[in-house]
Parts: structure tokens; sequence; C-alpha cells
């Protein structure tokens, strides 16, 4: 009888059905008055209403109605995987299991939105699909075998690589998905194996941005927030499509357009951002610079920029000038074809609606000359002031969820947490730090000249491995190389990625997903020779969501993401995996010399997320990573309906749990949160600002780069200082004998003297020294200086348009040639000029006349194998495809949804459908770079270890990109290279 | 009582599919039925895309209920659209009858067999007994019954998508649209019968 | 069928003019014409351009694959005899639920009516002259069987269809919704999979009977004389009267065929037809009529074949019918069977069979 239960059907016998639901209602609903229906529905940021000042009533919380069940039923607070935005859910869990997910309202950055992937977490507590056990490639075949056997196989070979060619022939690659707190002990664990061959994915995400940025002010991340470009009058997104791959920024950028914010879009792709824009301008990939050039241009010409800004804050902008004069209208158009008129409007735009700012990702990033690029758009910002201002800033949107924190405290081949480079110094810092001797770390490596080289980097591990020994600047090639949560089909050059991976002597994927490079390592490639001593290990690695961990998003808050659930299958936590790992390989006790351990799955021991986080704390004090203890985060993330959307700030209360006053601090206390957790800095949510006092997250430019520069000032000129500051002109960073000079060494107790004498701000432990500077001065511990539009240590010292090295335009190749070619660079040559130039003289332009570009959609992410194992997002995109213009199309006989190949010049041709649409010019194509697991048209499926294949697989698109990286940080060219598209015939 | 209805907001929506797997993972919907899909009118198109998530709309004279052979539909107080999976035949009627292309089958049709018709329950559940193991297995959560809204309106990136009392909505739309001073034109139920249907709230923006 | 389409694979781009760089495309200042960008440049945030097109009904973008998942809402449509267009859905909602059923039941109760009438005012038609005793082999086992399959599947068919149509107004109420819900739903099941059964059936039953229903020289005046419904003799018939050639043409064949083929395109068994909800309307309409109306036939058919006909009922039973029943109804019939030309057994007998049960 179960249509009774609810009375007959509605229509004949109304009353029954209704009743019995108006009677659950009537408990249910009283609480979902209008004010809880606008929470919860998130809607009072859309109307207009600052969320803040509605009253908050205490939601219905999950746990309160749970199904008739006894079960136990706990909330935990995570935050989602996927990207930098860093939206919060709440995951309901019961009896263990991860059987709902909801939104989180309070969340001052998502307000309970999210996107496809955020809204689909939840599959992370099925993991279909996921990599169970240990495995390992037997003649073609993954095995199941024990962790005691992998870990102690794995253990040995390694060993073995380190004695016969030395620990630079392994290379760690990292990644941007583990916390900070794994990311930093993952420096550590690559730093006591003895080896700078370590990186993640941020080289080929925001290298560019990161030295680019930081470089020009202080700090390679993003100025302002999210939430803060409510307050813009403009916008401009210049190679970033936000809606598709920050969608929930979108929440706070469509909020300020309605209330009068335009937006300007440029972008070679009509995209889903590009919709929501004022102005769309369509440019041809590779040339923003001239683009960016063409509205200072303008800006100049109508003195519109900030003259005085540009005088107390900005050095160099004279040399920027007379470049921008070689790029009147014309050469704007015939370099980027976008006319005058629309270059002027944007211009105008952005210089009559200040504060104005500018976005920009991955199209900027990712090319020969992204370092420049990246810079160009700096550049526009310090010319209009905008820089420094609520409302303004270069929002660079990070990408992995922790690319910002990984980069900031992660596997880098350059530098040690923090930032502090490899000298000696910071090497005893961290040595100190880490309560390990700095002799015994330096007899790990091969010599001090190793120990402090840069590495390799993730972008050219392949050469690494297959270059000729004689011209690579280090021992041996590299023979073994560890995936720790990065997909191999993120990486250029897959062709020739396959040719290393089969020449490895070891190759060990450690990643929830490792069965993308699996696939690619199991699969056989005709007439290509395999190292027959190659051995292939899968480590189940555990999720974000069985652990816990700080992450940092793109607005550098920090939030603590609760465990969800205990490991599933054999997964073990990367920590467990590095400690692990280390005792076999004779370094367990130095790793966790200062942590504490506790027991994890299977009552194993691993350090703890909390005092990792504290070493952190501990050693981090470049970039501010000392003020937010885990119990500051932790407060934070239970109190996020205290802190303001707009501002981010936590007008007053206190955590009912601890008693912690949050008033005055910022959510999530985004970095620089300066000196000790005690100290109460409440982190920085917009950089550079003179108009807040430094105790309340104000600041200045950074003094980085000395104090004069052949005769001009660099320091900030007379008026600029933070609001409350002791010195009201630029000074240079603080250090003990500055504070003496000052006659401020007394400010400091004896015990901070004693552990500041000889130090500079970044290196007393104590923390006294940035204490006496914030506090009792009102100063900016790293100084108050001018931000550089000239660059002079980068190799075009103002931003100079080139070419791609693969390029449809010979015309304009020869009129902007690229670098010339470099011999050892990041330990490998590198080449520029000779690629152009033969691909200029084989005249490739002809047989592959279309522009290459990829990028991403909403439904998946990264390499994809994680997003296209969830069913919920898989579904929506089920197979790989490439944009192509109606009339490219038409000229090739193409429709809509059939196969086409898309072949490029290292020979590779892909087999994916066509999505026939104007997105695209006629001369430019478009994949999605988030497929795997088809290969040339081969579907690899019988290569996968059992069990662990995803659901959508598809041609990847870096199987056939081309050779290309930044003259600085080694970024690839995924953005711009060339290929034909022809129909398919099978 | 309150009238649940939709309303999804052109001016914001982005095509993410928020909405889309919120339903999913919410509702444990399997493949190949979409209680919620996004759709995007003139891709590419510049200065014309739009973009519109649509699920069942609840409609007042539901064209579904009207032709289901045995009647298995109802109407809750609130205007919510729901159905007797016990019931339903999966004869497919309901889906060349809605409008909206709400109606979904787990299976292709072949000889007739769809199984039981599944669609948007505006989070309301079924005729068993609220949040009950059946209910949940056979429609989903009733989130309603809980006091929360729509899944995929609650975690819309853009809160494009706006449920739940039409009256409510009605007025949020109409405040941001004054915001915006323009553009009151959306995507409800008056999309595809011409007009606002009942006494409850017209999704046009205005108030009735 | 299942790409992520931006428009049916047909067609290779959107309609909308590609654009140019940034700049809206200007093709008109008719404002009934203008697209969106035209009309957001001249009212801004003004959407009727894109409202009209989703009111069209067409294919857009949706990522999802799936045939209709980039429709919004169906097309507009108007079937025979509604005033106005509506949205397809709708109409066939209206269409169905109004004129169909109204049809539906006019023309059943239409033929039940002619069926008592037939009953009760003319009475069962029976034999003038006793039976001789001496029988005929009308109908072979092969044609029996054949006939048999045909009969069942479509009664099996006409019950659980017009359970569908009609059950919600005359059985539910009495059942309630479980037991309705449940009966329907086999029967539903049972239609699906009878339905391709009585299609072949009618095909077999097509090659064994066509023979004998081409039309003659006798089958006007038969028709015109009302098959001697109204007194008289009745007129002369071969094997099959031309009452019998027209249910064998225009029912068996004709709305056999109809139904067959929308009944297929409704089961989704037929290759190369796109599955779309316009076509499934269509085919259901169609479906409908030609059910109702061959259901209408059946009945009056049915009641010839049973208790309207003295010894019809034999023949389809048996096989066998008396001499008198022959020479009655089917005089030329029984003259070619009487002059040899047909024999009066046509089954060969096996060895072991049971004679035939003829005094011949
Ligand atoms: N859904 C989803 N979201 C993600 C990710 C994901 O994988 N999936 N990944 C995250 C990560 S790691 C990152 S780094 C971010 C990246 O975020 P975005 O950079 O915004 O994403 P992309 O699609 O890579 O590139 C942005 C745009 O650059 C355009 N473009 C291409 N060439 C050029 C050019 O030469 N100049 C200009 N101006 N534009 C150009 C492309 O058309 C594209 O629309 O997204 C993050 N968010
Ligand atoms: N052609 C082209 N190529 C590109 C880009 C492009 O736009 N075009 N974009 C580039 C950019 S910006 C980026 S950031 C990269 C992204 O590319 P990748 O970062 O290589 O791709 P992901 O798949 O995100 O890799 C993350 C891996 O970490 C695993 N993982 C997740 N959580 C954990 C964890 O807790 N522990 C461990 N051990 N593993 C975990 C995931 O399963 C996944 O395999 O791609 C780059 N490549
Ligand atoms: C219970 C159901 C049925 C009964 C009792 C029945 C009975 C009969 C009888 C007795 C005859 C022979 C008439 C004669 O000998 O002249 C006949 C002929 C015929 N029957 Fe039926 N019938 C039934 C159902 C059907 C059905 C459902 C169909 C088709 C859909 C059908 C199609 C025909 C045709 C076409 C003929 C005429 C033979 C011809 O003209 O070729 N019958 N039926
Ligand atoms: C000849 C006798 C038949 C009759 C009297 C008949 C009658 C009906 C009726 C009345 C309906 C229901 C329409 C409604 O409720 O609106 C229907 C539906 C249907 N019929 Fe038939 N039909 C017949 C033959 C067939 C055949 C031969 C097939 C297939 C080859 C078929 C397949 C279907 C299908 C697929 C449906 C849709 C019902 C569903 O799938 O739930 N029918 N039929
Ligand atoms: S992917 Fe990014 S925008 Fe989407 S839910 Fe996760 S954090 Fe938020
Ligand atoms: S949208 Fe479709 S399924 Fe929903 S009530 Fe209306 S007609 Fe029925
Ligand atoms: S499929 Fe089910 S709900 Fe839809 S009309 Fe048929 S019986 Fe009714
Ligand atoms: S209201 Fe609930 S059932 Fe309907 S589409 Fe939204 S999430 Fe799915
Ligand atoms: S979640 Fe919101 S913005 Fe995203 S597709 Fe759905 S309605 Fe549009
Ligand atoms: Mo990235």
């Amino acid at each position: 009888m179960l249509l009774t239960r609810k009375g007959q059907s509605g229509q004949r016998s109304p009353d029954r059905f209704s009743s019995s639901l108006t009677d659950s209602l009537s408990r249910a609903l009283p609480t979902m008055d209008r004010r809880t229906f606008l929470k919860r529905s998130g809607i009072g940021i859309g109307a207009g209403i600052a969320v803040s000042q509605l009253n908050l009533i205490q939601e219905a919380g999950a746990a309160d109605d749970k199904p008739a069940g006894k079960a136990k039923v706990e909330v935990r607070r995570t935050v989602c995987t996927h990207c930098s935005v860093g939206c919060a859910v709440d995951a309901v869990v019961e009896n263990g299991v991860w059987t709902r997910q909801e939104p989180v309202f309070d969340s001052p950055i998502n307000l309970g939105a999210h996107c496809a992937k955020g809204a689909a977490l939840r599959e992370h507590g099925h993991g279909e699909y996921r990599l169970k056990y240990p495995m390992k490639l037997v003649n073609g075949k993954y095995q199941r075998i024990s962790w005691d056997q992998a870990l102690n196989e794995i253990s040995a070979r390694m060993l073995d690589i380190r004695k016969t060619s030395g620990p630079d022939a392994m290379f760690f690659v990292g990644s941007s998905k583990h916390s900070n707190e794994q990311s930093a002990l993952l420096r550590k664990f690559v730093s006591f194996f003895g080896t700078n061959n370590t990186d993640h994915q941020a080289r080929i995400c925001h290298s560019t941005t990161v030295a680019g940025v930081a470089n020009t002010w202080g700090y390679g991340a993003m100025t302002n927030s999210y939430n803060d470009m409510q307050n813009a009058k403009a916008i401009m997104y210049i190679g970033s499509n936000a809606a598709e791959a920050h969608p929930v920024s979108m929440l706070h950028m469509l909020h300020a357009k309605e209330n009068g914010t335009k937006i300007i879009v440029v972008d070679p792709r009509y995209t889903r951002t590009a919709a929501k824009s004022d102005q769309y301008i369509r440019i041809r990939s590779g040339s923003d610079i001239p683009y960016l050039y063409g509205m200072l241009y303008h800006i100049f010409q109508n003195g519109w920029e900030d003259k005085k800004y540009i005088n107390d804050r900005v050095y160099g902008m004279d040399k920027v000038r007379e470049e921008v004069m070689k790029w009147p209208p014309d050469k704007v158009e015939e370099a980027c074809g976008v006319p005058e008129a629309e270059v002027k409007k944007a211009a105008e735009t952005m210089a009559m609606n200040r504060p104005s700012s500018v976005v920009w990702c991955m199209g900027q990033t990712q090319h020969t000359i992204g370092n420049a690029m990246v810079r160009a758009s700096c550049i526009l910002q310090l010319a209009l002031g905008n820089v420094g201002i609520s409302g303004g800033g270069t929002n660079i949107f990070r990408g992995h969820d922790n690319v910002q924190g990984a980069t900031d405290v992660g596997p880098n081949p350059d530098s040690l947490p923090g930032y502090y480079g490899l000298s000696t110094g910071a090497w005893k810092h961290w040595a100190a730090v880490w309560g390990v001797d700095y002799e015994w770390i330096k007899k790990q490596y091969p010599s001090q000249a190793l120990m402090e080289k840069s590495g390799t980097t993730v972008s050219r591990w392949i050469d690494a491995v297959l270059e000729k020994n004689d011209l690579i600047d280090q021992g041996p090639n590299v023979r073994g190389l560890v995936f720790w949560g990065h997909a191999p089909n993120s990486q250029t050059r897959g062709l020739e990625m396959k040719k290393a991976m089969d020449k490895l002597d070891l190759l060990v994927v450690i990643d929830p997903y490792p069965s993308a490079t699996a696939a690619m390592a199991a699969m056989k490639v005709d007439g290509q020779q395999l190292n027959p001593n190659r051995a292939v290990y899968l480590l189940p690695a555990a999720t974000q969501f069985e652990t816990a961990g700080s992450v940092t998003a793109s607005n550098r808050s920090l939030q603590w993401r609760e465990r969800v659930i205990e490991p599933l299958f054999e997964s073990r936590t990367d920590q467990m995996i590095m400690y692990q790992l280390a005792e076999k390989l004779g370094f367990g006790k130095e790793l966790v010399a200062k942590l504490k351990l506790v027991p994890g799955k299977g009552g194993m021991m691993e350090p703890e997320p909390e005092s990792m986080l504290r070493e952190i704390n501990r050693g981090t004090w470049s970039i501010g990573y000392t003020g937010q203890s885990p119990e500051r985060l932790k407060a934070h993330m239970r109190n996020m309906h205290l802190f303001d959307v707009k501002t981010l700030k936590c007008k007053g209360g206190k955590d009912p749990l601890t008693g912690y006053d949050l008033t005055g601090d910022y959510f999530g206390l985004p970095w620089p949160c300066y000196g000790t957790p005690e100290l109460k800095h409440p982190g920085s949510s917009n950089l550079y600002d003179t108009t807040k006092h430094v105790m309340d997250g104000g600041g200045c430019f950074r003094a980085n780069f000395g104090v004069e520069r052949d005769g001009v000032n660099l320091l900030a000129e007379d008026g600029v200082y933070s609001v409350g500051s002791d010195i009201t002109t630029g000074y240079p960073e603080f250090d003990h004998v500055l504070l003496k000079k000052l006659g401020w060494w007394d400010d400091l107790t004896e015990e901070e003297k004693k552990a500041a004498e000889g130090k500079n701000w970044k290196t007393d432990l104590s923390g006294g020294i940035q204490r006496v500077c914030l506090k009792v001065h009102g100063v900016h511990p790293f100084g108050n200086a001018k931000a550089r539009a000239l660059v002079w240590n980068f190799p075009d010292p103002v931003p100079l348009h080139r070419e791609p090295l693969y390029s449809t335009r010979p015309d304009m190749v020869v009129k902007y040639p690229t670098h010339d070619d470099k011999m050892s660079f990041w330990r490998l040559p590198t080449l520029y000029k000779s690629v152009q130039q033969k691909n200029l003289e084989a005249k490739l332009h002809e047989k592959f006349p279309i522009i290459l570009t990829s990028g991403r959609l909403v439904e998946y992410e990264g390499g994809g194998e994680e997003t296209r194992s969830n069913p919920w997002l898989a579904e929506l995109q089920q197979d790989a495809f490439v944009e192509i213009n109606p009339k490219a199309a038409a000229d090739r006989g193409i429709r809509n949804g059939e196969y086409v190949v898309v072949a490029t010049p290292t020979g590779a041709r892909l087999k994916v459908k066509a999505l026939v649409t104007p997105r695209v010019g006629p001369d430019t194509a478009f994949m999605p770079f988030h497929f795997s697991g088809w290969w040339q048209g081969k579907d690899l499926l019988a290569d996968y270890p059992e069990g662990a294949a995803p659901i959508v697989r598809g041609e990847a698109v870096n199987t056939a990109t081309t050779y290309g990286y930044d003259s600085v940080t080694m970024m690839q060219e995924t953005k711009t290279t060339i290929c034909n598209i022809e129909r398919f015939t099978a | 009582m309150a009238r649940m209805k939709f309303i999804c907001d052109s001016e914001r929506c982005i095509e993410c599919n928020s909405c889309a797997t919120a339903c999913k993972n919410e509702n444990e919907v399997p493949w190949g039925v979409n209680r919620r899909r996004v759709v995007t009118i003139n891709d590419g198109v510049v200065g014309q895309e739009k973009t519109i998530s649509v699920a069942c709309m609840h409609c007042s004279d539901a064209p579904c209920m009207a032709v289901c052979p045995v009647d298995c539909f109802y109407r809750t107080d609130e205007g919510v659209v729901l159905h007797n999976k016990d019931a339903c035949i999966g004869c497919g009627y309901c889906a060349y009858a809605c409008p909206f292309g709400a109606p979904q089958f787990p299976s292709k049709g072949t000889f007739g067999l769809r199984g039981k018709m599944d669609k948007c329950t505006f989070c309301a559940g079924g005729p068993e007994e609220n949040g009950s193991q059946a209910e949940f297995e056979k429609y989903g959560r009733n989130r309603l019954a809980e006091g929360k809204l729509p899944a995929c309106a609650e975690m819309c990136s853009t809160k494009a998508l706006l449920g739940g009392d039409g009256d409510v909505v009605a007025e949020i739309f109409r405040t941001r649209v004054i915001h915006r001073g323009k553009g009151s034109e959306v995507w409800g139920w008056g999309t595809a019968y011409g007009k606002a249907p009942n006494q409850g709230a017209a999704p046009t923006g205005k108030k009735s | 069928q299942d790409v992520k389409t931006a428009t049916p694979a047909q067609s290779p781009a959107p309609q909308a003019p590609p654009p140019a760089a940034g700049v809206p495309n200007v093709e008109s200042v008719d404002i009934l014409k203008q697209n969106q960008a035209e009309r957001s440049r001249d009212q801004p945030g003004n959407n009727a351009p894109v409202w009209r097109e989703v009111k069209q009904g067409e294919r857009h973008y949706s990522s999802l694959p799936g045939l209709e998942s980039g429709v919004l809402i169906q097309p507009k449509a108007r079937f025979l005899g509604q005033d106005r267009a509506l949205t397809a859905g709708e109409a066939w909602r209206q269409y169905r639920n109004g004129p169909l059923t109204l049809f539906g039941a006019g023309v059943i109760l239409a033929a039940l009516l002619a069926v008592a009438i037939l009953y009760f005012v003319f009475g069962k038609i029976r034999n003038k002259e006793p039976p001789t005793g001496r029988s005929i082999e009308r109908f072979t086992v092969v044609e029996r069987t054949v006939h048999w399959t045909v009969a069942l599947s479509f009664v099996t068919l006409a019950v659980s269809g017009l359970i569908m149509l009609f059950g919600r107004y005359l059985l539910l109420p009495l059942t309630g919704h479980m037991l309705f819900g449940w009966l329907t739903y086999a029967l539903k099941t049972v239609h699906n999979f009878v339905g391709p059964v009585f299609a072949v059936s009618i095909i077999v039953f097509f090659v064994l009977y066509v023979r004998d229903n081409f039309p003659a020289r006798e089958d006007m005046r038969w028709l015109l004389r009302f098959g001697g419904l109204f007194g008289g003799r009745e007129p002369s018939a071969g094997r099959f009267n031309a009452g019998e050639k027209i249910w064998f043409w225009g029912g068996l064949v004709l709305l056999g065929l109809i139904i067959s083929v929308s009944g297929f395109v409704l089961d989704m068994l037929v290759p190369g037809i796109v599955y779309s909800r316009s076509n499934m309307q269509l085919a259901h309409i169609v479906h409908l009529v030609g059910t109702t109306l061959m259901a209408a036939g059946a009945i009056g058919h049915i009641y010839l074949g049973t208790i309207g006909m003295e010894g019809a009922y034999d023949a389809m039973r048996h096989g066998y019918v008396d001499d008198t029943w022959a020479k009655e109804h089917h005089d030329l019939w029984y003259e070619q069977v009487q002059s040899g030309e047909i024999p009066r057994v046509r089954t060969r007998p096996r060895p072991g069979d049971a004679p035939a049960p003829i005094n011949a």
C-alpha cells in the first residue's frame, strides 16, 4: 500500500497528501522564514544586501535532521580540492561514510555556491575508480602487491640510483594538490634525499606570474581577493576564463556587474566569461603585449595615467613609455587584429572607472614570453595607479586548490619554503627550523654547489632523461621519477614524454588516481625501445578528504580542512608515505625531527598535520606564514559567519569553543600574516595597501632590489607610507643593523635580542624584528619601495613582444623574433631562435595554418583523471573535442560532431570530435586539455590497472603540443602552437 | 501556502553545471538520468550567448499529469509536482507532453522498456514517508521536509538559479532587476506557456 | 547522435552569423528581427530576441549528450483540427486527452452499438436450412493457427492498449492506484512485446489469405445489398465475401500496417529513426487513430465470427463448415468445392491422423 502513505493522487484527493506534507513542513519550514531563505539561497549578495547584514540564523544543521536510522552523524568542514577559489563544504558523515554534502552559506568566499566540481565532491566518498592497493608493472600488466613489498622495492631502487648515479638522477614531481603541510614536508624530503630536482604544477601554471609579479613589486601572488573585486568599477579579464576555471568567483563579479562594474574580456575565444562582459575583444593568441601596449598608448596619449602614483611608487615607467610609443594603433591591429576603437574604448573604460582591476590567468602565463606578458599587465595597473588599492590590483586567479600554498612552501627546484632560495643562509635557516644539522643535509648532497643550484623543472624532466649527458648541467641524467600527485598529460610534448618514460629505470606514481601515468607507461609504442630494467610502481595515496591540513586559496587565505573520512581502501596519506619511505631511505628520524607523530591508518604512525603547520609557522617569515597557527585557522573555519563578504574582515566576535577573539582578522589570515600567532596580525586581504595600518593588513611595495639603481631612488618617495607608520618615506627592509641605527633595538625583549642578533626580518626566528616593526612603529618589515616597471634582471627588462616559436604569422616572426638559444638554463639547453628559424624555413605555417590553443572545461580539472572518474562529472563531457570555427570547418568539409584529426608539427595525430562553434575565430582552434587515455586514436583501456580506469577517456592535447619554454621560469608554451585539422577517415 | 517555483537568471548563469551535479549528488541520480540540465543559446555568438538551467518547472496545469495513463502524478500544497514510481508504467507519455523535457528514464526504451520515470522533485521526495529510506531510494532527498531548499539552487555558483517560494523568488529577482535597471524577462513557467499560469508568483519579476 | 553538439549533426553551425571580433553584427533595425547583440546595444538588458529563439524550440548547445538535451522548450505544433499552435507537448497532450480520446471512445462505442443493434434488431444470422452433415474444410490448421495468433494477440493488444487509454477513467476509480498501476504496468509490458508478434502474424495471415481476397465481380453487388442484411438471400460470394475482404484489406492490411509501423516506432525498434519527442507524438497519434478504428472494426468482426453468425465460429475453431453454411454464405465458393475445383479437404492426411470429420 505504498500510495497511501501520503494519500492518493493529488488531483483526486489532494487533502491527504498535502496534510501529511503540511505536517512535516510545519515542523520544518518555520525555520525558513524570509531571512533563512535569503541565506540558504545565498541571495543576500545577489540582491545587493551584504549577507553579513542579515541577522544570521542557526541553520537547521544537517546533523539534526538525519533520516530515520540511528546512525552516528557528524559534520566535517572541508574545502573543495579542485581550484583555488577555495569553496568550503560541509561533509555529512554517517558511521564513517560520507553520505551528504551541504553548502556552507557562511563562507565569505563562496556563500554556499559551487561549480560542478565542487558540487560533485562527495563522490570522493565512493572512490570507485580509484587505485585501491599498491601495484607493480609486471610484463606489461599491473599486479597487486603489498605496501611492504612496494616500499621495500622502491626504496631499494632509489638507493641504488643514488649510489650509482647520485641523487640528482632522481626527480620528484610534487603536487599543488598537497596541503601546505604535505608540500613543505615533501620539499624537506627531497632535500634530505639530496637533490633539488623537484617541482610541481605551479611551474606549468603561474610560474611566470610568480616570477614576474614578485619582481615587479614584491610578492608573487594575487594582490586582492575575489571578494574585493566587488569594489572594482571596471575589471578586465585577459587570458582568464573565470566562468569555467574559477566559476564561483563569478558570484562576486556578477554581483559587482549588477552594481555597475564594467567588464572587459580579452581572449582569443568568446568564452563563457566573455558572454558576461560589456566588451569582448578577440585577440590573436600570443599577442597580449601589443594589445596591452595598445591600451597604454591611449592612456599615455590622453594623459590618463596616474602621474603622481607613477612618480611616487613606480620605477622605470619612462623606459616602458618609450616602448609603448612603438605600438601605435595600426601596429597593434596588425599584431592582435583589434581595431583602434576597440582598444581605445577598453583603455578608456579602465581609466575612467577607477579603481579598476585586471585579471589574468593561463592565457598570459603559458607562453615563451609569459614573464613579459604578465609584467605588461602589471605595468598597465601601475600606470593607472591601481595597485595597492581596494577594487584595483592584479587579480591573478591561481590554479589548483593549493597551488598558492605549494608555491609558497612546497617543492620548488629553486627555493626552500618561503622563497628563501637555496643560498647557504637559506639552508641554515631551514636546518634550524627543521631541527637538523646543516652539515648533515650538506652531506646528503653530492656537493654544496649542487645543493645551492636550482634543479630541473617539471616541464623539462623529459629532457633531463633524454638529453645527451654532456649537454646537461648536472652529473647524471634523470633515471628515476616520482609523480607524487601530478598528471603526465599536463606537460607538453607527449610523444617525447613517452620516450622518456620508456627510458626510465624507476617510475613511481603516488596518487589516488595514478592511472593516466600508469596507462601511458604500460602502453607499447611500435618500434620504441623500452628499458628492460624499468620498474613501475603505483601507490594509492589518500585524498585531501582523508587527512587534515591547511590549504591556501588564490586570495592567500588559508583554510583548515578537517578529515572527512578514513583513507579508503589501502590508501595512505601522503605524509605517512613520505615518512615511511624516508625511514627506508635512512632519514626518517631527521624528517620528523620536530614533528609530532600520531597514529594514522591502521595504527601506523604519521606526522600530525597541526605540528607540520607549526613548523611552517616557525620558519616562513618571509611571506608571513607565521601567524596562521592551526588554532587560529580552525577558529576561522568554525566562525565563518563572522566575516564580511566584501572586506573579508571580522567585525567582532569570539570563537565559542576556545574564546579566541576574531575581531579584526581577515578570513583565513591571508598571507602575509606576520609575526607569531600571539602578535595577532590579522592577515593582509589586499597587498601593498597604504591606506591601512600594517597591523591591519596594510602595506607598501617591497624593497627587495636595493635602494638605488643608476642613481635613481628605488624606495618610495616622501609621503608614501602605510597609515600610522613612524617613517613617512621609503625605507629598506629591516635587519638588526637598521633596527639599531633607528634606535629601535631596545624595543626587543632580551630574549628576542638574542635571537635577532645578526638576523633580518626573515631569519629572526623569534619574530621580534617583525613585532617591533609592525606593532611598535607601524612600519613594514620588508621595507617600502617602488614597484619596478623595469625589471633589469629579466631577459627583457621592458616587456617586449616576441612571436611564439610556432607561429602562423611568418611576417610577424620576422619582425618580432624570439630570444637566442640558451645553453644551460635550469640545467638544460633550451632552444628559442633555432627552433623558430627552422620552422620559418620549413614554412610550417602552410601545413599547419591554424593556431592551436588549449585550456579548461568547467567539469574537469587538470589532467582530468580524477574528475573523469567521477560519474556525476564525466557524464557531462563524454568526448574529447576541438573547437573549430564554422568557416574553418566548412573549408575542410568538417561537420559538427564528427571525428576529426588534429595534426601538429610533432607528428602527432589526435582523433577528437569537432565542435563547430564561433567561440573561436577562423584562425584558431581550441582543445580542452583534461583528457587522456587515448593515444593517437587508440583507447588505452587495456593498459590501465584493472578497475582503475576513468569513465571517460579521450585524446590528450599535450600528446601533440610543441616545444617552447618561458625565458625566465621554464613555463611550457601551451597556449599558442599550430595545427591542422582534417576530416577523419578510418 | 508557499508555491514553489524556479527562476533561472540568464544574466548570471555561466553554464557551470553545478546545479546538474548537485542534483546528482544529493539525489543519487544514476548516469543517463538528468533531472536538470544546462543549455546555452547562441553558443559562442558574440553578444548573443545566454545560458539557462532547466528542470521540471512544476507546472500549474501540468501536461505530464494530465496525460499520465495511470494518473500517478500529484501536486503538493506548495505546487510541487510529484509522482508515484510504484504506479508509473514507464510509458513515456509525460516526456512527450512536457514542454521542458523534464521527465527522464533510466533505460533506452527499446520495446517500450524505459523503467520508471524520474524527474526533478523540487527536492521534495515522493509519496513515501518523509525522509524514509524508501523515499530516498526512489526519489532522492526530501530537502523541503528538512527545511532546506533544492540542492541545485542552493549550490548554484552564481545564484542564477533561484528556487523556492514563488513570491520570494520573484521579489529577489525583481530586486536584482532594479539593481541592473533592466532585463526583466526570465526563464520560468511563462516561457513555455506564454503567461503566468496561476495566482502564484508570476515569474516575470512582477509580484502578482 | 551522442555528440555534444551545438546544433544537430546535420547542420554544421549555429544559424547566427559568424561574429566579427568584438563587434556585434548589425543586420537590421526591424525590432522583431533584431538579434540579441543588436538589442543589447539598443536596449541594454533586453533579452527578448533570445526568448524568441528559445520559444522556437530549436536545439541549442548542451554539453550533455542526448538527442534533445539542447532543446529548452519543445517547438510549437498544431495537430489536425487544433485552432492554434502550442508547445508541442502541450498540443499533443490536449490532442490526446481531448479529440483522440473522444474519438476513440466514440468509434468503439459506435461499434458496440452497431453490434448491439445487429444482435437485438436483426438477431443472430442463422442458417436457413438444416445442416447437411457434410462438411467442407474451410480453414486448414495452419490458417487457423495464424488466425488465432492474430486474434489472440489483437485482443491482448486491444485490451492492454485500451486500458492505457481509458483505464484511468474507467478502472482506476475502482481499483485504486496501486492495483491499477501494477495491472497497467503488466499490460503495457505485454502490449510492447505482443505488438511485434501481432505484426508478424498479420504478415503471415496476409500471405495465406491474400489469394482469395482479391476483389471480384460479385463483391460490388454484395456490397450494394449490404450483404443481404436487410432481407432477401445473401448475395453471392466467393470464399470470402466483400465485407470480409474489406476487413481484410482495410482492417488487417491497411490499419494493421499503420498500427504496426507506428507501434514499432513507439517501441523504438525501427532503425534509422530519430526518436525525438515530436516523432513519438506523431507515431502515437497515428497509432491511436489506427488502433481505435481497428478495435471498432474488430468488435464487429468478432461479433460476426462468434455469436453473430451461426457456424462461423466452427470454422474458426475446427476448420470445417457444413455444406449448408457454405451454400448460404459463400455460394460461389461452394460451387467450386462441389465442382472439385477446390478440394473439400485441403489438408493431406498423414498416417495416423484421425480421419477428417467429413461425411464425404
Ligand atoms: N574547471 C576547471 N577549473 C580550473 C582548472 C581546471 O582544470 N578545470 N584548473 C585550475 C588551474 S590549475 C588553473 S591554472 C586555472 C586556469 O584558469 P584559466 O587560465 O582561466 O583557464 P584556461 O582555460 O587555461 O585559459 C584561459 C583563457 O586563455 C585564453 N587564451 C589562450 N591563449 C591566449 C593568449 O595568448 N592571450 C590571452 N589573453 N588569452 C589566451 C583561452 O582562450 C582561455 O579562454 O584554472 C583553475 N581552475
Ligand atoms: N595544453 C595544456 N596543458 C596544460 C595546461 C593548459 O592550459 N593547456 N594547463 C597547465 C596547468 S595551469 C596546470 S596547473 C597543469 C595541471 O595539470 P596536473 O596538475 O598535472 O593535473 P591534475 O590532474 O590536476 O594533477 C593532480 C594529480 O594529483 C592527484 N591528487 C589529488 N589529490 C591528491 C593528494 O592528496 N595526494 C596525491 N598524492 N595526489 C593527489 C590527482 O589524482 C591528479 O592525478 O596542467 C598544465 N598543462
Ligand atoms: C476472437 C477473435 C476472432 C474470431 C472469433 C474470429 C473469427 C473469424 C471467423 C469465424 C472468420 C471466418 C469467417 C468466414 O469463415 O467467413 C474470420 C475471418 C477473418 N478474420 Fe477473424 N476472428 C477473430 C479475430 C480476428 C482478428 C483480430 C482479425 C484481424 C485483426 C481477424 C481477421 C480476420 C479476417 C481478415 C478474416 C476474413 C478472412 C479473409 O477475408 O481473408 N480476425 N474470423
Ligand atoms: C492491433 C492492435 C493494437 C491496438 C488495439 C493497440 C492499441 C494501443 C493503444 C490504445 C495504446 C495506448 C495509447 C494511449 O494510451 O494513448 C497503444 C500504445 C502502444 N502500442 Fe499499441 N495497439 C495495437 C497494436 C500495437 C502493435 C502492433 C504494436 C507494436 C508493434 C504496438 C505498440 C504500442 C506501443 C509501443 C504503445 C505505447 C505504449 C507504451 O509503450 O507504453 N501496438 N496501443
Ligand atoms: S572547483 Fe573551485 S569554484 Fe568550483 S567548487 Fe571547487 S573551489 Fe569552488
Ligand atoms: S515541467 Fe514537465 S514534468 Fe514538470 S510539471 Fe511541467 S509538464 Fe510536468
Ligand atoms: S511514464 Fe510513468 S509517470 Fe510518465 S506518463 Fe507514463 S506512467 Fe505516468
Ligand atoms: S530541485 Fe532537487 S530534484 Fe529538482 S533539479 Fe534541483 S536538485 Fe534536482
Ligand atoms: S549552477 Fe547556476 S550558474 Fe551554474 S549552470 Fe546551474 S544555474 Fe547556471
Ligand atoms: Mo594551473
